[in-house]
């Protein structure tokens, strides 16, 4: 799929149940693990200086968006394993952060309050463009138009694979059939 | 009435953590504020804010009191995510 760590959370999402690897460091179990890696990443990230100081607060945010959503809707729901993967790492100056969760993916649950939705690929664009939740009524929602917004201010890349769906994200936002399925979320941030 | 955000961490980013920080301010330092009294909402030391957790503590307070002030704003996190709850979550500040 791609580098090592890529290749990693491919596998992650990909594997039978009982071969998933959940003894990974990049395995979050719970949303407190998360937020502490998530700190540990900034902090890590900082100390080294390899990314510039107010990009790396928005990746970060874009990171804790992306991650407390596969939370906030699969809390009670998850298919089979809990958690995320969370990874990262610098490729020279290039920092790669991969986030993914074995959960309901985002049709199933935005269907809940958007019945009509058709398929993967209007899920991903409703996602990402309208502010809806899927956890109506609570009045929510803005997290993932954050991030698109912020992709193309900061000149970043997104990757973000749901269901049979592929989104790409930089100045311009396409969205379409995947070469693969992710049951669940795969998110790959290029900075 | 100062609120302080760095005192909730540096990295402000799930919305049941804000729903806490929230509840933790109501209890102790907002509960005997009049709705008109002023309130300054303090940015500094904030280095990763994300609109969940903001909209769960910014955007409260500025539908429950009259009269907030947002102060040291300049992290780009904050900015983007004040810009974020404007166009998204009605806050009107």
């Amino acid at each position: 799929m791609g580098n090592e760590l890529e290749n990693m959370a491919y596998d992650w999402v990909h594997s039978t149940p009982e071969n998933v690897d959940i003894r990974s460091e990049w395995y979050c179990e719970s949303r407190d693990v998360f937020q502490s890696r998530l700190d540990r990443m900034m902090n890590d990230l900082l100390k080294g200086k390899n990314v510039q100081e107010g990009k790396l607060y928005i990746a970060s945010a874009i990171a804790g968006e992306i991650g407390n959503n596969s939370f906030d809707h699969n809390l009670g729901n998850w298919a089979d394993i809990v958690g995320v993967f969370f990874g990262y790492e610098m490729e020279g100056d290039v920092l790669k952060i991969v986030l993914a969760d074995r959960g309901r993916g985002v049709l199933s649950t935005l269907r809940g309050v958007k019945p009509e939705l058709e398929n993967d690929v209007d899920a991903l664009r409703v996602a990402f463009t309208e502010r809806i939740s899927g956890r109506a009524p609570e009045n929510r929602g803005n997290g993932l138009k954050f991030v698109r917004e912020n992709l193309q201010d900061e000149n970043m890349h997104l990757v973000f694979f749901s269901g049979s769906a592929r989104a790409e994200l930089n100045e311009v936002m396409d969205i379409h059939d995947a070469d693969t399925v992710v049951n669940g979320c795969l998110a790959i941030l290029t900075v | 009435m100062k609120i302080e955000l760095k005192k909730f961490g540096e990295v402000l980013v799930s919305r049941p953590a804000g729903r806490e920080a929230y509840l933790a301010m109501s209890a102790y330092l907002t509960k005997d504020i009049g709705s008109d009294e002023p309130i300054e909402i303090d940015f500094s030391g904030v280095k990763v804010l994300a609109p969940s957790w903001a909209d769960e503590v910014v955007t409260h307070i500025c539908k429950e009191f009259g009269n907030v002030s947002l102060s040291n704003t300049e992290n780009a996190s904050v900015q983007a995510t004040l810009k974020t709850l404007r166009e998204y979550s009605d806050l009107k500040i």
